[in-house]
């Protein structure tokens, strides 16, 4: 499947357009990208730090995880919605580059396991909790957020 | 001897050249000091959440504070070390960068916003440790911080742009 076209059409968007010709647009809208990363992130470390027993003892897990779930729903919307502008806004640069092509894979697969596995797992007041599972459960999510952190930083790099 | 000689001197210096020469060593500093955000603000923005009584609303604030506090301690010594190395390498670039300064200027209001935080509504906690919501100067407090890191994440962010 040739994916050419489509980004082509994404690149002439009016939107990626719009971006392109401003000069304060793009760094406005890559900073709201970090700041809905860094709440990503920051709501998911949390919970992670509680499965691997580091912090946070006195709380439950689908406590902490029920609380904390809509900060990290919306982190994600807002970082999702800035991304897409900025991909828009750069779609040919990103249909050749190899970061973008990995980062999009790992997005796909932590986007897919936080909404299954993970939220199952962390949210569910029924779960059984051993130490063997809850490290597995918290560094896969750590090593794919943190992986698609990775591969979007190196974007700007190569 | 003026601050930009400073500056030029620094970056010229040995490790100062290797970092900002080095094919590898200045992304992998760089994207460090980006990942560490979530660790450093990420957590530090739990915390003022919760004095906003936004989130985790079911826990005691000095349990959050107790909680997370360390971690972002380690993040924020992370990002200062990391910090330090990208300035190193490309000092004049930051002396002559008007958002560099706008960060380094917000950063000390995050310390005063600790510190005041610290000595006025935190003596008096445990009155409202356990309340959904915090007492206005508490409020206040997580507001302004999570206004401030917003601002120095957009302020680093933008150093990398010529206006």
């Amino acid at each position: 499947m040739d994916l050419l076209p489509f980004f082509r059409w994404c690149d002439s968007t009016w939107l990626s357009v719009t971006i392109r010709e401003s000069r304060v647009l793009f760094p406005i809208i890559e900073a709201l990208h970090l700041v809905g990363i860094t709440l990503l992130l920051g709501t998911t470390f949390i919970v992670d730090i509680r499965l691997f027993n580091l912090g946070m003892r006195q709380q439950k897990v689908s406590s902490l995880a029920t609380q904390l779930a809509p900060w990290n729903r919306a982190s994600l919307a807002a970082t999702a919605g800035t991304g897409i502008m900025l991909f828009l806004s750069e779609a040919m640069k990103c249909y050749s580059s190899g970061p973008f092509q990995v980062k999009m894979l790992l997005l796909f697969l932590a986007i897919l396991f936080q909404f299954t596995l993970y939220r199952r797992f962390t949210e569910s007041e029924k779960t059984r909790f051993t130490p063997v599972k809850s490290w597995m459960v918290g560094l896969t999510s750590l090593c794919l957020w943190f992986g698609v952190g990775l591969a979007g930083r190196a974007i700007g790099f190569f | 001897m003026s601050l930009y000689s400073i500056c030029e001197w620094l970056q010229n210096t040995g490790w100062g050249t290797g970092i900002r020469e080095s094919t590898w060593v200045f992304p992998i500093i760089e994207t460090t000091h980006v990942l560490g955000l979530a660790l450093s603000v990420g957590t530090v923005a739990i915390l003022d959440l919760r004095l906003l009584g936004l989130g985790l609303k079911r826990e005691s604030v000095s349990q959050v504070m107790g909680q997370i506090l360390p971690w972002s301690l380690s993040g924020f010594a992370i990002m200062f070390a990391t910090g330090i190395l990208l300035f190193w390498s490309q000092a004049v670039k930051a002396y002559d960068s008007v958002f560099f300064r706008i960060k380094i200027l917000l950063l000390f209001f995050t310390l005063i916003n600790a510190l005041v935080f610290q000595f006025t509504v935190y003596r008096s906690m445990a009155e409202w440790d356990r309340a959904p919501v915090t007492p206005l100067r508490a409020r206040l407090a997580g507001a302004v911080s999570i206004a401030l890191w917003i601002g120095i994440i957009a302020a680093g962010r933008t150093m990398a742009y010529k206006f």
